[in-house]
């Protein structure tokens, strides 16, 4: 289950989201590429009412 | 009165009769040609006439000619002693051979049941049986051992098989996998499990022995351990394990046209529960399912099984790089799945008919559920017309599963590719893909404390990570860290290397 996802940047601007998982030192880096499932994953999450998180 | 040979097929036979007209000559011809004067019997004014030269008449071929000239008012006939003029059917079996002439007898002449009507040989023909042939227009007989198909090949190696990783070799992710209660690609490559609410399993790539390596012809397989039982599934809970086909991988089925093709499922499965179990067939573009059950016989036994699949000629699989047709095998379903009746042709999704008859799996943790050697074929095969399984070598199918997943970095003290610093804070890399994967991929870290690191200008700075894909395509990502915090000398180059046994990278852009 995806615990947060918050915005990758690079050089100052966003590249990818990072997704972290609940008890889980696992952590997925998604392009920004609609063709990919952890992307569409994303944007299903953020359908449901969740937000994704600024970088740090 | 008896008769001295055959006996007439129907009567006597009648000689036939030539009438004359007469004049004043002595030359007539004949209806039919004769050999001489004595095969015909002439009368002129009644009167009976001796044949023969220097006598009354001489005949040859159809040549009559008069020692004297008649009249006109002559009344002349003559009889063909040799000349029968009636038709006569043989008696029954009377006609041999003989009284054939050769290339006589043409196809109008033979029955149309001359095969049909023949008794049936009930198994396949010995090798030197004969068939006959036309050989460019000349009939000739040719032995079965020159027609019959070449005995079926029992190993088909180096083949490209459209399951992908059905033999159940590669698990780059881990063999064993255990408290699994949702879903995810756990062990073996390209098979996704998927669980909602019925119970916690131990997922793990077996290796065979000998005796079940002899029975099912591989080596390896998926296994499923209930650890938890869930007895009683609730109405939407449902347990299965899933391979999913890339659409463009799936135009050959020709699904939405007339010409679309049926597909034969084939699989080993080894289960401790027996009863039925059902396949699904699900088309991600159009929502459309076929299922198909099966039954387990025997507890714990491996079975082959072989599952038909009609043709689609309505749902179309779009032709791209998303997910086709996946193919879930049910080990358990709730109400909300079988309440219905099995969906056995294609049609638009309806939930209650997905899964209807099948046994739970998941009700008690004596069970196992075990399955290999999963194949698709195009067309309708039965158990004893299944072609072989199209084996591959293990780094065939290797490449093939990192289309979708791979993980090159697993441990300690291992180069990810070579690095620069940006800045004092940022710092990146360009990694090659294995091969062409189907999107641009996510990247999938560990991560901890020193668990990575920039080695360069004869430094090494650790960092905890994770490593980001910055950029990617299907065919390379640039991987950066950001959080150097000024450690980087800016422009400096280096490697990125991991630091820790529990470091790993890999990339996926799973279906």
């Amino acid at each position: 289950m995806i615990k947060k996802v918050k915005k990758n940047n690079f050089a100052g601007e966003l590249v990818s989201y990072q997704i972290t998982y609940e008890n889980s030192n696992v952590s997925v880096s998604v392009p920004l590429d609609e063709a990919n499932t952890d992307y569409q994953e994303i944007q299903e999450w953020v359908a449901e009412g969740n937000t994704i998180e600024e970088a740090d | 009165m008896g008769y001295v040979g055959n006996k007439p097929a129907l009567n006597y036979t009648s000689f036939a009769v030539q009438h004359f007209t007469t004049s004043a000559t002595t030359s007539y011809s004949l209806d039919h040609a004769v050999n001489n004067e004595n095969d015909i019997r002439l009368v002129i004014n009644n009167v009976v006439q001796q044949p023969g030269s220097g006598k009354a008449y001489t005949a040859t071929g159809t040549t009559l000619t008069l020692s004297a000239a008649t009249s006109g008012t002559d009344t002349m006939y003559c009889v063909f002693l040799g000349k029968a003029v009636q038709t006569v059917n043989p008696s029954q079996a009377s006609v041999g051979t003989s009284q054939l002439v050769a290339d006589s007898v043409t196809e109008a002449k033979l029955n149309d049941d001359v095969i049909s009507g023949q008794g049936a040989l009930g198994a396949e023909p010995a090798d030197t049986d004969e068939f006959l042939i036309s050989d460019a227009g000349v009939l000739k007989r040719v032995d079965y051992s020159h027609i019959k198909a070449p005995a079926a090949v029992s190993l088909r190696p180096n083949a490209e098989p459209l399951i992908i990783n059905g033999s159940m070799n590669v698990a780059q992710r881990s063999t064993s996998v255990a408290s699994i209660t949702g879903s995810a690609y756990n062990t073996v490559d390209r098979w996704k499990t998927t669980i909602y609410t019925a119970g916690t399993w131990t997922q793990t790539q077996e290796t065979l022995s000998a005796a079940d390596l002899n029975t099912t012809g591989h080596k390896r397989s998926l296994k499923m351990d209930c650890t938890t039982a869930d007895a009683s599934l609730g109405a939407s809970d449902a347990i299965h394990l899933q391979t999913r086909l890339e659409a463009q991988d799936c135009q050959l089925f020709q699904y939405g046209t007339a010409s679309a093709e049926k597909l034969t499922l084939a699989f080993w499965v080894k289960a401790t529960k027996t009863g039925t179990n059902i396949v699904e067939a699900y088309e991600f573009d159009d929502d459309r399912i076929c299922c198909q059950s099966y039954t387990v016989d025997t507890t714990d036994t491996w079975e082959q099984k072989v599952l038909n699949f009609p043709a689609d000629t309505t749902g179309v699989i779009d032709d791209n790089t998303g997910a086709g047709i996946s193919f879930n095998f049910y080990m358990g379903a709730g109400t909300d799945y079988t309440s219905g009746t099995l969906q056995t042709t294609w049609a638009a999704r309806t939930d209650a008919n997905r899964a209807v008859g099948q046994v739970n799996n998941a009700d008690s943790t004596s069970n196992n559920f075990e399955i290999t050697g999963v194949q698709l074929e195009v067309g309708e095969y039965t158990s004893s017309t299944l072609p072989s399984f199209q084996h591959e070598s293990y780094g065939d199918n290797l490449s093939r599963c990192q289309r979708y997943y791979s993980r090159p970095i697993d441990g300690d003290s291992q180069g990810i590719c070579t690095a620069a610093a940006y800045n004092t804070n940022d710092g990146f890399g360009i990694y090659l893909f294995p091969v062409r994967m189907r999107s641009a991929p996510s990247l999938v870290t560990t991560n901890g404390t020193n668990y990575y690191k920039f080695v360069g200008n004869n430094t090494s700075v650790n960092f905890d990570g994770p490593l980001v894909i910055s950029t990617a395509t299907e065919s390379s990502g640039q991987l950066a860290f950001s959080s150097f915090s000024g450690a980087l000398t800016q422009n400096m180059g280096g490697a990125f290397r991991t630091g820790s046994a529990s470091a790993s990278l890999a990339f996926s852009s799973e279906l």
